[in-house]
C-alpha cells in the first residue's frame, strides 16, 4: 500500500554519522509501523458496516459498542465499526466522503436539515422501510414528519430528540425574588431577571456571539413573537413586526446577561447557568447531568419549562435539531445496514444508549419514554416532570428546516445557519446599535440570495 | 555574550518569571485536570484544587483509545519529521552550494505551493488519495504533512546553511573528501541547530494538525490524537472539560520532556570544525 | 560570507547534475502530493460547485468578479492585514527577546527552553478552549486577577467587543506561535562565533553595541526568512480565529481564511471558496515577491 519515496536515495551519503543511522532506523521502523497500521477493512470475509456519529463521548461510545456486539452476535458475517465524527468537522468529512464515494453506511445524530439537504441532492437512501421495521406506531405522533421529503419518502428517522432551548430557572432564586411561578411572558421574564440579578448573579445567559447558537436561538425568539423566517411556501418573511419585537426583546435582555455573552456559544451559556452565575438558562437536558457533576449544590433547585413567549396567546415554540439517522447512498451492504439501523432502536440497549446522555438525548419512541427501565435512571427518576415535559415538547418541536407543521422542508437551512446571517443581524442591532429596519432589510436580501443559491 | 561558566543570575531573574507567565496555561491545565468536576467553574475561580483526583486520567487511559491515538500520532510525526529533514537537508544544500538553471525559480515555486489556503486542497487531495488506495491510512497523513512542512523546512535550512562558510568544505575536499563526503562530515554538523529547528517544527506540525487528519482518516486504528481527542470530548453542545484537560496534559507533557532532552543538540552545533577566526 | 583563503579551494559550483539530484526529492514530493490538488483547486474556482458532490457548472471568471466586487472580501483583507501585522510584530519582538534571554547561561536553562515551547506544542483547539476559559468574565482567571490587582473593577469582555477581540486574538496568536521564532533565532545564535564577541569586548564595546554590531547582522538572514514564513502562515491562520471569536463581533475579526472555510463547508460553495483562496494566494504572492526583492541577496 505504501506509495511514498523510499529512503534508498540516501546511498548518496555514506552513512557516516551515528545520527544519520539512527534516523534511518527510525524511518524504517516508522515505515513498518505505517504498513502495519494501515486502517484497511478486515480481511476475514465479514461484511463491514461503518457508523458515524458526532455524539461520541466515552459514555456514549460504550453503549454503542454494546449495541454493536449484540447485532454482531445475531448476525455473524457482519462487522460494524463505529467512527466518531464531530459537530464542527462533519461538513468537511462528509463532503470529502461523498465526493470520493467513500461514504459510511449510516450516520446518526446529525440535524434534520442536514439530512434534507443531502437527500435533495440525491445523496441519501430513503428509509421508510427502516421506520416500518422499528414500528411506525411506536414513534411519537408526527415525530418523523420533519424528515418527509418532496417525493413523500422519509430521508431519515429520528433517533433522539433534544429540546434545545428550554427555559431553565432556579426555584430558590425565584422565591427569594418574591415570585411564585416561573415567568410565562417576556414582560414577566424581564421583571423576574431584574429582581433576581444582583450579588454576582445575572438574570439570563442568552447568546450574542457570532456563531450558530445565536442564529438558532434567535430564530426561536422570532417565533415566540409570533413571526417566522419564511412563509410556509418558503418566501422570505423575516421583515415583519414580530422580528422587530424579538430584536427589541433581545436588546432589552442584554443588560441581564453577563458581559461575555457577546461571545457566548453553547458551552459558555450552559456553564453560566450550571455554575450558578445566572438565574436562568436556555439549554437542553444536558443541564441536569452537568449540574449533578459540577454543581450538585443547586441540583434540588433547578427546573425547566417552555421558554416564555411574547404574550400568552402566542404558543410555545421549541427548537429541536431532531438528531436523526440517515443512510448515505452508495454504501455497500444496504440490507444489513437497514437491519442494523432498526436494531439501534431496540430496548434495552437503546435505553442504555439514551441513558448515556440522560435528559439530553430524549426518546423518539413513546414506548421507550414510558418504559420503566428507561425511567429507572437516577437522573431521569429525580426529575420526572422536567423529563416528561422535554420529551413531549421536543417531539412537538421545530427547527429552521421546518418552522411549523405547515411549512415545506427548507433545504437551505444548514447553509443559512452556517452563513451566520441571523447572528450578524443580532450583533448589528443589539451590540452595535444599528437601526433595525435597514439591518432586517439587508438580512432579508441575504436570505433571498441564499435561497436562490 | 556573557561568561559561560558563571550562571547569569540577573538574566535568570528576568527570564524565569516570563517563562512561567508563558507556561501559565499549562499550569492551569494541570491543576484543572486533577480537580473533581464539581470544582471546575467556581466563581470567583479557585486556583488550587481542594481535592486532588486522578480519576480523569484514569478514564482517558482506560475508557478511550487514547493510547492508540498517541501511538498513531507518534508514528506519523516521527515519519514526517524524518522525511522532511532528509529531503529538505538535501534540497537546501543543493540550493546553497550549486549553480544550475532555474535554481531561484525552483526555490520560489516551492514556497508558492504553500500560499494557497489548505482548506480548498482537502477535497482534491482526498480524491487523489482514494484513487491511490491510501485513504484512511497513516501513510496518507505522512504524505500530506510532509508536503506542508517541506517548503518551510527548505527555506529555513537554506538560510542556516548559507551562513556556513565554504572554506571548511573546501579544506575537506582538498584533503581528499568527495563532495558528498564533505557535506556529511562538515556541513551537517554545522547545520545541526538548523536541522533540529526544522525537525522540531515538522514534528509539531504533524502532531497538531487537525483538519486534514479529520478528513483523511476515519477509522480509529489510524486516527491520530488531535482528531481522536477532539471528536471524543468536544461536541457542539457539550465539552468534557475534565477529560479534555487530562488528555491535553498527556498530549503535551511528554513532548516537553523529550524536547528538554533534545534541545541540547540545539547548542552543540559548533565545535566540529572550529569556525573561530 | 568570506571567500576561501586557500587558493583553488573555491567549491565547484558546476556540479549541476549533483545539485539537481539533491533537489529532486523535494520536487518529487511536492509534485506528487501538492501540485495536483493545487491545480485542481485553481481549476475548481472556475466553476460553481456543490461541495459534497463537487458537481456543478462552468462559470468562468464570474466567481472572481463576485470575490473582488464584494466589499466583504476587501474588508476581510484589511482585517487579515491588521491581524497579520499585529501578531507578527509581537511574535518577532517577543521571539527575539526570549531567544536572547534563553541564550544566556540561566539556571535550569533546558527546562526553561522546553517550557517556552509549550504554547507551540499545544494543539490549537485545546489552546483556544483554555484561553476562552481564562478570558471568561464569570469564572476566568484573567479578569479575576486583574480585578484583584485593582487594574479593572468590573469583568471585561475580552472576546465580545472590538477592539478587545482583535487585541485578544493578536496576543493569543503571538503566545501560540512565537516559540517558532525563538527556536529559529536560538539555533542561529549558537553558531555566532564567540571570538567575535571577545574581540569586540577587548575593543571596549558594551552589550548594546555588541548586540547591534554583531548579533543583529548575524541574525539578519534568519530573521528575514522567519518573517517571511510566519507572515504566510499567520495570513493563512484559520483554527485560532475561528474557534476564538468566530469572526465576530460583527465581522470585526473576520479574516479571509474564515470566509474560505465558510464558503467551502458552510455554504457548500466549493467553487467560490476556491476563488477566494486563489485571490488570497495572489495577495500573498505579491507580498512574497516584493519582500524577496527587497531582502535581496540576504536570503541565500
Amino acid at each position: 500500500m505504501a506509495d511514498r519515496a523510499e529512503p534508498g536515495r540516501l546511498a548518496l551519503n555514506a552513512p557516516a554519522t551515528r545520527r544519520t543511522a539512527l534516523r534511518l532506523l527510525a524511518g524504517a521502523g516508522a515505515a513498518a509501523g505505517l504498513g502495519l497500521t494501515a486502517g484497511c477493512a478486515s480481511d476475514d470475509g465479514r461484511r463491514t458496516l461503518r457508523w458515524w456519529s458526532p455524539q461520541a463521548a466515552p459514555d456514549q461510545v460504550k453503549m454503542y459498542r454494546a449495541q454493536i456486539a449484540a447485532f454482531e452476535a445475531g448476525n455473524p458475517g457482519v462487522r460494524v465499526v463505529f467512527e466518531p465524527t464531530s459537530d464542527e468537522g462533519y461538513p468537511a468529512q462528509l463532503a470529502a466522503a461523498f465526493a470520493a464515494k467513500q461514504v459510511p453506511n449510516l450516520v446518526t445524530h446529525l440535524p434534520s436539515f442536514t439530512a434534507q439537504n443531502y437527500y435533495a441532492r440525491g445523496l441519501l437512501e430513503p428509509v421508510d422501510d427502516v421506520a416500518r421495521a422499528i414500528g411506525e406506531q411506536r414513534f411519537f405522533p408526527g415525530a418523523n414528519d420533519i424528515y418527509r421529503t418532496g417525493d413523500g419518502t422519509l430521508c431519515a428517522v429520528g433517533i433522539g430528540n433534544t429540546a434545545v432551548d428550554m427555559f431553565w430557572y432556579r426555584k430558590d432564586l425565584l422565591q427569594k425574588a418574591g415570585l411564585s411561578a416561573p415567568p410565562a411572558t417576556w414582560d414577566e421574564l424581564r421583571e423576574a431577571c431584574r429582581r433576581m440579578q444582583g450579588g454576582g448573579v445575572y438574570g439570563a445567559a442568552l447568546p450574542y456571539g457570532m456563531n450558530g447558537m445565536t442564529s438558532l436561538i434567535f430564530i426561536g425568539f422570532i417565533h415566540r413573537a409570533g413571526g417566522q423566517l419564511f412563509s410556509p411556501d418558503l418566501e422570505v418573511a423575516i421583515d415583519s413586526p414580530a422580528t422587530y419585537d424579538a430584536l427589541e426583546f433581545f436588546k432589552s435582555m442584554r443588560e441581564y446577561c453577563p458581559a461575555g455573552a457577546s461571545n457566548f456559544s453553547w458551552g459558555e451559556s450552559l456553564t453560566a447557568f450550571v455554575s450558578g452565575a445566572t438565574a436562568t438558562g436556555i439549554y437542553g437536558g444536558r443541564v441536569l447531568a452537568n449540574v449533578a457533576a459540577q454543581n450538585p449544590g443547586i441540583a434540588g433547585a433547578i427546573s425547566c419549562t417552555t421558554y416564555p413567549t411574547m404574550s400568552r396567546e402566542i404558543p410555545a415554540w421549541t427548537f429541536n435539531d431532531f438528531p436523526c439517522l440517515f443512510i448515505p447512498k452508495g454504501a455497500p451492504h444496504l440490507a444489513e445496514t437497514k437491519a442494523f439501523a432498526a436494531s439501534l432502536f431496540a430496548p434495552p440497549l437503546y435505553i442504555d444508549q439514551l441513558h448515556a446522555a440522560p435528559g439530553h438525548v430524549l426518546p423518539t419512541l413513546q414506548t421507550i419514554a414510558a418504559d420503566p427501565a428507561y425511567l429507572a435512571n437516577p437522573l431521569i427518576a429525580r426529575y420526572p416532570a422536567e423529563i416528561d415535559l422535554m420529551t413531549r415538547t421536543a417531539a412537538a418541536g421545530h427547527n429552521l428546516g421546518q418552522e411549523t407543521a405547515k411549512h415545506r422542508p427548507n433545504l437551505k437551512a444548514s447553509e443559512i445557519i452556517s452563513s451566520n446571517t441571523i447572528a450578524e443581524l443580532v450583533q448589528r442591532v443589539v451590540l452595535d446599535g444599528e437601526a433595525p429596519r435597514p439591518a432586517v432589510a439587508a438580512t432579508a436580501a441575504r436570505l433571498r440570495e441564499l435561497m436562490r443559491g | 555574550m556573557t561568561n559561560r561558566q558563571r550562571p547569569a543570575l540577573i538574566a535568570s531573574l528576568v527570564t524565569w518569571p516570563l517563562v512561567l507567565l508563558i507556561a501559565f496555561p499549562l499550569l492551569w491545565m494541570l491543576l484543572t485536570s486533577v480537580k473533581p468536576q464539581a470544582e471546575l467553574f467556581t466563581t470567583p475561580p479557585d486556583f488550587l484544587p481542594n481535592a486532588i483526583t486522578f480519576e480523569h486520567y484514569r478514564r482517558v487511559l482506560e475508557e478511550t483509545a487514547f493510547l492508540q491515538y498517541f501511538r498513531n500520532s507518534l508514528v506519523v510525526a516521527v515519519s514526517t519529521t524524518v522525511l522532511v529533514v532528509v529531503v529538505a537537508v538535501l534540497g537546501a544544500y543543493s540550493l546553497v552550494r550549486f549553480a544550475y538553471r532555474g535554481r531561484e525559480l525552483l526555490a520560489s515555486l516551492v514556497l508558492f505551493t504553500y500560499l494557497l489556503p489548505s482548506v480548498v486542497l482537502i477535497s482534491p487531495l482526498y480524491l487523489m488519495l482514494v484513487k491511490l488506495g491510501l485513504a484512511n491510512t497513516l501513510a496518507s497523513l505522512v504524505a500530506a504533512y510532509t508536503s506542508f512542512a517541506l517548503p518551510y523546512a527548505l527555506w529555513l535550512l537554506r538560510s542556516f546553511m548559507a551562513g556556513i562558510p565554504e572554506d571548511l568544505e573546501a579544506a575537506a575536499m582538498v584533503d581528499g573528501a568527495s563532495r558528498m563526503g564533505a557535506f556529511v562530515d562538515v556541513v551537517l554538523p554545522q547545520a545541526l541547530p538548523g536541522i533540529i529547528s526544522t525537525a522540531l517544527f515538522s514534528f509539531i506540525l504533524a502532531w497538531n494538525e487537525y483538519l486534514y487528519a479529520l478528513v483523511l482518516v476515519n477509522s480509529d486504528e489510524a486516527r491520530p490524537l488531535t482528531t481522536g481527542v477532539m471528536t471524543m470530548l468536544i461536541s457542539a453542545f457539550n465539552i468534557e472539560w475534565s477529560l479534555l484537560m487530562a488528555a491535553s496534559v498527556m498530549m503535551s507533557v511528554p513532548l516537553i520532556v523529550i524536547f528538554a532532552f533534545f534541545q541540547k543538540y540545539l547548542t552543540s552545533g559548533f565545535g566540529a570544525g572550529g569556525v573561530k577566526g | 560570507m568570506a571567500e576561501a583563503a586557500l587558493p583553488g579551494a573555491r567549491l565547484e559550483r558546476r556540479d549541476a547534475l549533483l545539485g539537481l539530484a539533491l533537489i529532486a526529492p523535494t520536487v518529487l514530493v511536492l509534485g506528487a502530493v501538492i501540485v495536483y490538488p493545487l491545480l485542481s483547486a485553481i481549476y475548481l474556482s472556475l466553476f460553481s460547485l456543490y461541495t459534497p458532490t463537487l458537481e456543478g457548472h462552468w462559470v468562468g471568471l464570474a466567481n472572481y468578479r463576485a470575490v473582488f466586487g464584494s466589499s466583504g472580501f476587501w474588508s476581510a483583507l484589511a482585517t487579515t492585514a491588521v491581524w497579520t501585522v499585529g501578531t507578527l510584530t509581537l511574535q518577532v519582538l517577543f521571539g527575539l527577546a526570549m531567544a536572547l534571554l534563553l541564550h544566556q547561561n540561566i539556571l535550569f536553562r533546558s527546562l526553561a527552553r522546553s517550557l517556552v515551547l509549550f504554547p507551540y506544542f499545544l494543539s490549537t483547539v485545546v489552546a483556544v478552549l483554555v484561553w476562552r476559559w481564562l478570558f471568561n468574565d464569570l469564572y476566568g482567571v484573567v479578569n479575576h486577577a486583574l480585578m484583584a490587582a485593582g487594574i479593572i473593577d468590573a469583568p471585561v469582555s475580552w472576546l465580545g467587543t472590538m477592539p478587545n477581540a482583535m487585541l485578544s486574538i493578536i496576543v493569543v496568536g503571538a503566545w501560540k506561535f512565537f516559540p517558532f521564532v525563538v527556536i529559529a533565532i536560538l539555533a542561529r545564535l549558537q553558531t555566532i562565533p564567540e571570538a567575535l564577541y571577545e574581540a569586540a569586548r577587548i575593543d571596549g564595546a558594551g552589550p548594546v553595541s555588541r548586540f547591534f554590531d554583531i548579533t543583529l547582522p548575524q541574525l539578519r538572514d534568519v530573521l528575514t526568512i522567519v518573517i517571511l514564513l510566519r507572515t504566510v502562515w499567520d495570513f493563512k491562520e484559520f483554527d485560532l480565529i475561528y474557534l476564538m471569536t468566530g469572526g465576530g463581533p460583527v465581522n470585526g475579526t473576520r479574516t479571509l481564511p474564515l470566509i474560505v472555510y465558510q464558503q467551502a463547508f458552510g455554504l457548500n460553495q466549493m467553487g467560490l471558496a476556491a476563488a477566494h483562496a486563489v485571490a488570497m494566494m495572489l495577495v500573498m504572492l505579491v507580498f512574497m515577491l516584493a519582500y524577496l526583492r527587497r531582502a535581496g541577496g540576504r536570503v541565500a
